[in-house]
This record gives C-alpha cells, sequence and structure tokens, in this order.
C-alpha cells in the first residue's frame, strides 16, 4: 500500500467519523442511529478484498473507539474480522453485481453489530444487549443500504485513486493484488 | 511467491487481531486504563474543535432531517412544553416562600443540599454517540475540575454519572443506561437501588420488600448514605407502576427518569466526589 493511498483512506475515515459524529448521530429512529463505521471494511473489502477490508476495519474501528465510550479496540477488532469475513465471502463474485453491495451492508452490518454487542457483553459490558435489537438491525440494515453506494465510491477513490466511474475499457475490476 | 504473499497477508490479519484484543485487555485492566485514557484525551483534544466547528457547520442539516422525521413529534412536544411553562410559572411564584423556610430548615439540620455544592455548567458536545451505551460527551474536562464519579444534574433531576474525564471534554453516562446503579431513598426512609435498563426500557427499583407502601408519581432521591456514589437529596426517577408477585422477595418497581433526557444542551457537573 503506497503513502498516498494510505493518507486518502485516512482521510474517508475522517470524512465518515465527522460525519456520523455531527449529521448520523442525530438521525435517530426508534432511540438508534446509523451506523457508518462498518461500511468501510465492508466497502475495502468488496473494492479490493479480505486484506484491505481487514486493515481498513482495524484502522477505522480504532479511530472511531478514540471517541466511543465502548471498550476501547472494539470497534477495531469487530472491523477487522468483520472486513476479512466480507472479503472472503465475496472474493468469487463479481464486484459490479449489482445486488452485491446492498446485501454485504445488510448483512454484515447486521452481523458487525451483533458481534459488536456479544462481545461487549462477554468483556463485561451487559447494557450492551440490552438494546431494542429489531429497532437496532432494522434501522442499521435499512441505512447501510442506503448509504453504501457513497461510502463505496469514496473507498474506491481511496483505494484506487479513481475519481470518476471508469471507462468501458479499464471496466474490469481490479484485482487484489494490483491494489495491495 | 503467491503463496508466500497470501501467508504474509494473513499472519498480518492475525497480528492486527492480537493488537486489538491486546487494547482492548489494556483498557480493561485497572492498572493500564490509564494508558487507553491518556490516548483518549489527547485525540478527545484534537478532536473537539473540530468536531464543535462541524457541528456549526452541519447541525442545520442534521436538524431540519431530524425535524422532518420526528415532525408530529416535536410540535406535540412544544404544545407540552408551552403548557408546562405555564405552570411552573404559576408555581414559581407560590414556591418562593416555601423555598425560603426550606433552605433555613436545611442549614438548621446541617444536612447537605445540593445547592450548597458547586457546580460546574457544560454543553453537550455529542449525544448518545454510540447505539449501545447512554452516554454524552460535554465540553467540560479535568481541567475545569470535573472528574470521574462526579454526578450530573439538569432538566429536573439526576442526569448521569462522569466515567471518563479527559482534559477538555468528559463522558457522563446516563441513569438510563444499562450498567447506571443508583442508590435512592423514597417513603418513610425507605431504600432502594435504581437500576437503569438500556434506551427505551423502563428503570427499576431493586431490593425493595414486598408490600412497601409506594404510590404511582413518588419521587425517588438520591440517598447519600455512607460511601455512596451520589449526594443526598437528587431527584432520580419517578414510580411508573408497582406490584408484588406471589411469592416475590421484592417489590417489582418500574421508573422514570425525573430528568428528561431529551433536553440536555445543557447540564450541571456536581464538583462533589464520592468518598474513597
Amino acid at each position: 500500500m503506497s503513502a498516498r493511498t494510505a493518507v486518502r483512506i485516512a482521510f474517508v475515515a475522517f470524512v465518515s467519523l465527522m460525519a456520523q459524529s455531527t449529521v448520523l448521530s442525530g438521525l435517530r429512529i426508534g432511540g438508534v442511529h446509523p451506523d457508518i463505521v462498518w461500511l468501510l471494511p465492508i466497502t475495502a473489502a468488496l473494492v479490493a478484498g479480505p486484506y484491505a477490508g481487514a486493515v481498513v476495519g482495524f484502522w477505522a474501528g480504532l479511530a472511531f473507539d478514540l471517541v466511543l465510550p465502548t471498550p476501547f479496540g472494539l470497534s477495531a477488532l469487530v472491523g477487522c474480522v468483520l472486513g476479512y469475513s466480507v472479503g472472503s465471502l465475496t472474493s468469487a463474485v463479481d464486484e459490479r453485481s449489482a445486488w452485491l453491495k446492498p446485501l454485504g451492508a445488510l448483512v454484515g452490518s447486521v452481523a458487525a453489530d451483533m458481534l459488536f454487542a456479544v462481545l461487549g457483553a462477554v468483556l463485561g459490558q451487559q447494557q450492551m444487549v440490552q438494546v431494542n435489537f429489531l429497532a437496532l438491525f432494522g434501522v442499521i440494515g435499512v441505512s447501510s443500504v442506503l448509504l453504501i453506494l457513497p461510502v463505496h465510491r469514496l473507498m474506491r477513490w481511496a483505494l484506487t485513486g479513481e475519481g470518476r466511474r471508469r471507462s468501458l475499457v479499464s471496466a474490469q475490476a481490479p484485482s487484489e493484488s494490483a491494489l495491495w | 511467491m503467491a503463496k508466500s504473499r497470501r501467508s504474509r497477508r494473513t499472519l498480518t490479519v492475525i497480528v492486527l487481531v492480537v493488537v486489538s484484543l491486546s487494547i482492548i485487555s489494556l483498557d480493561l485492566n485497572g492498572r493500564t486504563h490509564s494508558l487507553t485514557s491518556g490516548v483518549k484525551s489527547v485525540a478527545s483534544s484534537v478532536f473537539s474543535p473540530m468536531h464543535r466547528g462541524m457541528v456549526d457547520i452541519l447541525s442545520p442539516i442534521g436538524n431540519f432531517f431530524a425535524g422532518a422525521l420526528h415532525y408530529g413529534t416535536v410540535q406535540a412536544e412544544n404544545q407540552e412544553l408551552a403548557a408546562t411553562i405555564g405552570k411552573l410559572r404559576a408555581q414559581e411564584a407560590e414556591k418562593g416562600f416555601e423555598n425560603t423556610q426550606l433552605r433555613r430548615l436545611m442549614a438548621l439540620e446541617n444536612l447537605p443540599f445540593l445547592q450548597s455544592l458547586p457546580t460546574e455548567t457544560a454543553q453537550t458536545q455529542d449525544q448518545y454517540s454510540s447505539n449501545f451505551t447512554q452516554t454524552i460527551t460535554i465540553d467540560k474536562g479535568r481541567s475545569d475540575g470535573v472528574d470521574v464519579g462526579m454526578p450530573v444534574v439538569g432538566a429536573g433531576g439526576l442526569v448521569g454519572q462522569i466515567i471518563q474525564s479527559f482534559h477538555h471534554t468528559a463522558v457522563c453516562r446516563l441513569v438510563t443506561d444499562g450498567q447506571s446503579k443508583v442508590g435512592a431513598t423514597f417513603g418513610q426512609g425507605f431504600n432502594a437501588i435504581v437500576d437503569g435498563q438500556g434506551p427505551g426500557n423502563d428503570m427499576t427499583a431493586d431490593l425493595v420488600p414486598p408490600h412497601t407502601p409506594v404510590h404511582r408519581g413518588e419521587i425517588l432521591f438520591t440517598s447519600g448514605l455512607q460511601a455512596a456514589a451520589f449526594p443526598m437529596g437528587i431527584p432520580v426517577a419517578r414510580v411508573t407502576s408497582f406490584h408484588t408477585g406471589a411469592g416475590a422477595s421484592q417489590e417489582s418497581i418500574t421508573l422514570a427518569p425525573v430528568a428528561d433526557l431529551s433536553q440536555l444542551s445543557y447540564v450541571d457537573v456536581v464538583l462533589w466526589s464520592p468518598a474513597p
């Protein structure tokens, strides 16, 4: 990974963190707000595979951990596992499939929140399993499906440097090794 | 070549997982918690001014969407607030004399009273940053005398307690959080533990003997017993329902917070620390 790519990923993580803490945190439906943090490893894994997903998930999670009251490192752990899992499970699927991004966002975000709550409870934070999971999964799932496209666009730019839609000639999905 | 790259990457992912687990154990260990707390404190000092600037720019957008989503609720709340203000104005006029008498009595009895304790007014920077905890972040920290364990009051009663204190900011756990426990007293000197049950759930009162006389709307105050985490006399919660089941070892009481936790733009931190 080049230094330029690392800076772009850091920028995307920072923008996401700001969007989360300023706008998304205020959009509470049934006491739950959308959570953008899981979309970063999911989109990184979809663009560049499990290794990129794990690395982006770790660093983005760690950045979010700095401002969250939950145990420090928990988002990093979940982000890392999430990125690797999504990348591994979707490695055989064409990235351009229309259903891949929304399905990845829906299943990935819900699974990540479930893992986050269970690990938190295992670590002694019992209040993390005292939430209304139906509302949580509903809001997180729907908002992730809605947000996946702009986040995916940002992550693609961060990982490949491509700002616009690629032409038909370069429309092949970049290989994992070409990016990382 | 490709196999060696793959195994190197697998190793990196394993290392990242191990590093995450190590950071978590550092954070949860009482002796090393100061390390992670220090990192968070530095991050908070850097992040807070940027966050504040961004909030000033972006909050109208967030408010617009939030208002659009909850338009009906906002309208109903406004009407309710207008009615409440009217009632409070009338009550204020009546209560002036009673308050003076009460203060005199308390001074005579030498009872600790919240108004005699110093407070630090703080503005709420961030509410419910995580879906899994009930916390607010305030713009006062260690440099303002705000420390871990201090009670936070506002919006009519006890709001919560400081659980993390950084240089210029602090995190307050709300009374409704699943980890919140407050020693309280009510009625003719009965004691209870007020337990938060997480977002959207009623609070409960624990350790209340069966058939203890209680009535709906009764207010529980902090007990201030020896080694208590809060000074006495702060209104905590209001009884919403109660019953004693057949053969139950304690009365089942559900509560709602006295403080309006949806109106926490400003809060007061009571500069009072629990006895060690």
